[in-house]
């Protein structure tokens, strides 16, 4: 890559040809606001808070549209830049409401945060704000079934409406009048319909654009951990972040308090879909197993896992005895590889690897509907790990991009020649795919013994004689291959509920109660196991990879963008002295004062 | 010797706009069978020579914006002619659009012919429908006669023009907003570079140019580079076209060289014939309303170009706004920044919040409720604009502001102290109406 050699602030900056002077500034950590700028989006140019001076050139220039070139000198905090950058600031509230107290994004709002440390200690503006919508008080509008848009507070930056252009494809959001009076709409207010909208409020530098799901749920400073993981609802395998609301032990609630995307080049981006990213409550439902199940009468009872364990072994024992072919496995495709890996081993163990076509892998599929020209594409195989479950020598129908074949096992449990059959269905209801012929086969009475190892309550579990509480990959640190075969970690941000455990512990207990000896006391001692079993693989790395614990979260914006991430890193802590403190502060901490305007103190 | 007009010398004649009158009166069309004659290259060249500058406000060199086209590329190139006159106190486009059309279809077609284009767009404003009727009437004239459309005088060139109609926005008239509105989005600026010259219209090579700029080029063609330059002052060559308006006893559009003075437009016999009811000159704003204030010390200024800038102001448009001593500058400022505040695109920060707050802070000072420190806060918020704005709207917007300001602060200051406008009440002209007013 060629590059060139600029100077910003009397320091030498090499960057990347083709770079901007923002993108440089960034990346060498020298502090340039911007608004309509966002490095997922094509370059705007109209905020102007960007502007820096440059030599030889005439006028101030908005460093996000300025190409770096050899030996360009760039000045951000000479008193030029510093007084014209103060007056586009104090534009930029003159209108905005000031509601941080009851708007979302307050304390992760870069209008905040930036304007604290570029803008004027205090407004010259003295006349009434701009209301869009009379009072102020329908100033907050449906913006389409996940969003909410408060057009007050929107500082016109066309973030969203580039990103509906650009990424999403399909032009919902515009903005109509002109000049003072210019609002975001959509046609005939019918908000957004997308299957990305949630993007729409990261993207959004204000609270303007809310999402429905999160709103007023929480304060940042509520949710001080975040997990970066991935998002296991598809086979794209998108880069997240899990937030953690901290709560104290005895509270009530869901833990999980959003999933924001995280900056994947490879996979997202910076974005994720709706799917992932509000398709989360039923990990923390009430719909969730939480203790193991037998079957007495018509039924489920709970009871202990060494008690149930006996069960299922005396079924596969028996089963397995009169006629090996007739214990067979259905697995989802969001069993996670380690998973796959020990129910080969015991397979292996148990009847040969002649046998492993007694495991059927199974998903749901639905076709996503997306503009033609997105950026952005959500496949259809909903499921995190078809092409794992091929690459340890599964059978997986057509792929991972077609559907699964379940029909020979389903001719063998409709003929009655299944009796045990094991289902594994760590994902969310309905991830099975059409599986109601499994629970009429036991009503038919052609299926002698079904063992669901799940994780909610759904019909099929209604069916079973035996119920094994699992994990969702939410709670535990699991290897997902996604659909370009890239072997992903997603790491565990919360615990299994209640005496649920982690699928390959379930596992290892049911081979270890068949008489095999594994003797994996982690999932970290599988993956080791399982990159020796594969060397020269994708997976020959699997016994070194890192998963990520809960960590400082100060913002999501860190997680889903770099260059916010710096900002966050390197600026937000950095923060000038409070301005305009009162006397009596004096020789207290800077760190200790809450900014307050003198007439307030 | 007295001037002859070139442009508009057949205006009042009632049959001037026919295309039998231009074909007859001013060697119609010659002008585009000389250029299919020669290389397209000569005719930049002639054009350079001539040292035509754009009449549509920032007085660039013509030949130079041409030659900048880009030249290899497979793209098709295009000329876009900007008729989207709005700029107030500016009404000569209009003219030669309505009583001479055959001379803009012709530069149009030699336009093409000199960057390597075959279409010509007409961006007129909205508000010229019947401008819009003619010119396109006299088109298909052109057509039918042979002069536009396939193998021109059997030369090999295609050119077609066509008329768009905008949707009456000021904003529509610069540059990269105009074609951003031809392409059928909002008329908003876009970020130069690129410029036109390179990714224009649909991302094409372009070149946009005023009217009266491309009326001049057939004139060019036929009499020459020299006749052109030697018309007026050292690189300020050509018939102008002047909008003289205001407190004059004839207000209209006047064609001159640029070694005319704004006190011969103002007080000449040729021209606006004096100050009307022979009351004393305030001020005049010589280029359209986004320019600088001069005095009346400055009117044996050269209404040209270069001698405008000089004298601290622009020539712009040459919408010459003539001012007499009934015109309270607050209000002056508060009626101009109506417009601006109404006409911005919204595009950019500065522009969008800062023009809305200055006329608020005019409103309230024009009607005496203003404070002292609202001078100072206006001249501020206008230097906050001033330079930072995506496009050079904000400069226009803020001008008034800094000019009034600069020129007049003690009427500011009275009103401040008296609590109201010191020009008596039955000078005053009459409040701008609030339309559009959020
Ligand atoms: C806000 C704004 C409005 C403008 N309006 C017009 C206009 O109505 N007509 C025009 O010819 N040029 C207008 N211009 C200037 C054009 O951007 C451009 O410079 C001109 O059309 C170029 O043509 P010329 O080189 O022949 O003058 C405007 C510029 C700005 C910034
Ligand atoms: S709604 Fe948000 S993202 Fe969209 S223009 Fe307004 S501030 Fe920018
Ligand atoms: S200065 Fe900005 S808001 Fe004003 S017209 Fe130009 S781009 Fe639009
Ligand atoms: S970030 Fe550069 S103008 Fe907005």
């Amino acid at each position: 890559m060629e590059t060139v050699t600029l100077t910003i602030d009397g320091r030498p900056v090499t960057v990347d040809k083709g770079k901007t002077v923002l993108q440089a500034a960034i990346e060498s950590g020298i502090s340039v606001p911007y608004y309509c700028y966002h490095p997922g989006l094509g370059v705007d140019g109209s905020c102007r808070v960007c502007i820096v001076k440059i030599e030889k050139m005439p006028k101030l220039q908005t460093s996000c549209s300025t190409t770096c070139a050899d030996g360009m000198v760039v000045t951000t905090r000479d008193e030029d830049v510093v007084k014209a950058r103060a007056g586009i600031f104090e534009f930029l509230l003159v209108n905005h409401p000031l509601d941080c107290p009851v708007c979302d994004k307050g304390g992760e709002c870069p209008l905040q945060d930036f304007s604290y440390a570029f803008g004027p200690a205090e407004s010259r503006m003295d006349f009434p704000r701009r209301v869009f919508d009379g009072e102020g008080v329908k100033a907050d509008v449906d913006f389409g079934p996940t969003l909410m848009l408060n057009r007050n507070r929107c500082i016109l930056c066309t973030r969203c409406v580039r990103f509906m252009r650009e990424v999403e494809g399909d032009a919902q959001i515009g903005i109509v009048d002109r000049g003072n009076g210019s609002e975001i709409a959509t046609f005939r207010e019918e908000g957004v319909h997308s299957l990305l909208s949630g993007n729409l409020m990261d993207v959004c530098p204000v609270g303007a654009i809310t999402t429905r799901d999160y709103r007023f749920k929480s304060r940042p400073w509520d949710n001080p951990n975040v997990v970066d993981t991935i998002c296991t609802r598809c086979s794209k395998g998108c880069s997240t972040s899990a937030w953690l609301k901290a709560k104290p032990e005895w509270a009530r609630g869901s833990q999980l308090i959003r999933m924001t995307p995280r900056y994947n080049p490879a996979v997202n981006d910076y974005w994720m879909c709706d799917i992932g990213r509000f398709g989360y409550h039923w990990i923390e439902g009430e719909q969730r197993l939480r203790r193991p199940m037998v079957r007495r009468g018509s039924a489920l009872e709970s009871c202990a896992w060494h008690d149930v364990l006996p069960k299922v072994r005396e079924q596969i024992q028996q089963a397995g005895t009169a006629d090996p072919s007739s214990v067979r496995f259905l697995v989802s495709a969001h069993a996670a590889t380690e998973e796959l890996f020990v129910l080969r081993q015991t397979i292996d163990g148990l009847m040969g690897a002649d046998a492993r076509g007694s495991v059927s892998l199974t998903w749901a599929r639905s076709e996503k509907t997306q503009p033609a020209g997105t950026r952005f594409v959500v496949p259809a195989t909903d499921a995190p790990n078809v092409r794992g479950a091929h690459d340890l020598g599964f059978a997986v129908g057509a792929g991972h991009d077609g559907a699964p074949d379940l029909g020979a096992l389903r001719a063998a449990v409709e003929g009655g020649r299944v009796r045990v059959l094991y289902v594994i269905d760590p994902g969310p209801d309905g991830s099975l795919g059409d599986v109601a012929w499994v629970a009429a086969a036991r009503r038919a009475g052609t299926l002698p013994f079904l063992v669901v190892q799940g994780v909610v309550r759904h019909d099929l579990v209604e069916a079973a004689d035996v119920v094994l509480p699992g994990a969702t990959s939410t709670e535990k640190d699991a290897l997902y291959t996604n659909d370009q075969g890239m072997v992903q970690p997603s790491s565990r941000a919360i615990l299994p509920p209640g005496e649920a455990q982690e699928d390959w512990r379930i596992l290892v207990s049911v081979a270890r109660a068949l008489g095999l000896s594994l003797s994996y006391d982690s999932s970290d001692a599988v993956r080791v196991a399982l990159a020796a079993a594969m060397p020269g693989t994708a997976y020959a790395g699997a016994g070194a990879v890192t998963f990520s614990r809960p960590i400082p979260s100060r913002n999501w914006l860190q997680a889903s963008n770099p260059s916010e991430r710096w900002k966050w890193d390197f600026m937000f802590q950095d923060l000038p002295p409070v301005k305009g403190h009162s006397v009596q502060m004096e020789g207290v901490p800077v760190k200790d004062i809450i900014p307050l305007k003198p007439t307030q103190a | 010797m007295a001037y002859e007009p070139v442009l508009t010398r057949y205006v009042r004649e009632p049959n001037s706009f026919t295309l039998e009158h231009y074909l007859q009166h001013q060697r119609g069309y010659e002008g585009l069978r000389t250029a299919l004659g020669r290389a397209p290259g000569d005719i930049i060249e002639q054009v350079k020579a001539s040292g035509l500058r754009g009449r549509g406000g920032a007085g660039f060199p013509t030949g130079l914006k041409w030659q900048f086209v880009l030249k290899d590329t497979p793209k098709p190139k295009y000329i876009c002619c900007n008729a989207d006159e709005s700029e107030p106190g500016t009404f000569k486009d209009h003219v030669l659009m309505e009583r001479n059309p055959h001379l803009l279809i012709e530069g149009c077609a030699i336009a093409c012919y000199a960057i390597g284009a075959k279409v010509a767009y007409i961006y007129i404003r909205g508000e010229f429908y019947h401008v819009q009727q003619v010119l396109e009437a006299e088109i298909a004239k052109a057509y039918a006669a042979g002069y536009l459309g396939k193998n021109i005088f059997g030369s090999g060139f295609d050119c077609d023009v066509f008329v768009h109609r905008g949707a009456g926005a000021y904003e529509a008239g610069e540059e990269t907003a105009l074609i951003e509105s031809l392409e059928g989005k909002r008329a908003q600026p876009r970020l130069k570079p690129p410029f036109p010259a390179v990714a224009g219209l649909y991302q094409c090579p372009t070149a946009v140019n005023n009217v009266e700029t491309l009326c001049n080029v057939p004139p060019i063609v036929l009499n020459g580079a020299e006749w052109f330059a030697a018309l007026g002052p050292e690189k300020n060559g050509g018939p102008k076209l002047y909008c003289v308006s205001g407190h004059v006893k004839r207000p209209g559009v006047y064609e001159a060289t640029m070694h005319t003075t704004l006190r011969e437009l103002i007080y000449d016999e040729r021209f606006a014939g004096g100050m009307l009811d022979e009351r004393p000159l305030k001020a005049i704003i010589p280029g359209g309303s986004s320019v600088p204030l001069l005095l009346p010390d400055e009117l044996d200024t050269p209404a040209s170009f270069d001698h405008v800038q000089k004298a601290g102001s622009l020539l712009g448009s040459a919408g010459m706004i003539v001012l007499n001593d009934t015109v309270c500058m607050v209000w002056l400022a508060q009626n101009l920044l109506h417009f601006y505040r109404h006409e911005s695109c919204g595009k950019c920060t500065p522009c969008r919040e800062g023009g809305d707050w200055l006329y608020k802070l005019l409103q309230r000072v024009e009607s005496g409720e203003g404070r002292e420190k609202d001078i100072d806060l206006l001249y501020g918020v206008a230097s906050n604009i001033t330079g930072k704005t995506l496009c050079a709207f904000g400069d226009a917007a803020a001008t008034p502001v800094l000019t009034t300001i600069a020129r007049f602060r003690a009427e500011f200051e009275a009103h401040v102290r008296e609590g109201r406008c010191t020009i008596p009440a039955e000078w005053r002209a009459r409040q701008p109406m609030l339309a559009g007013h959020h």
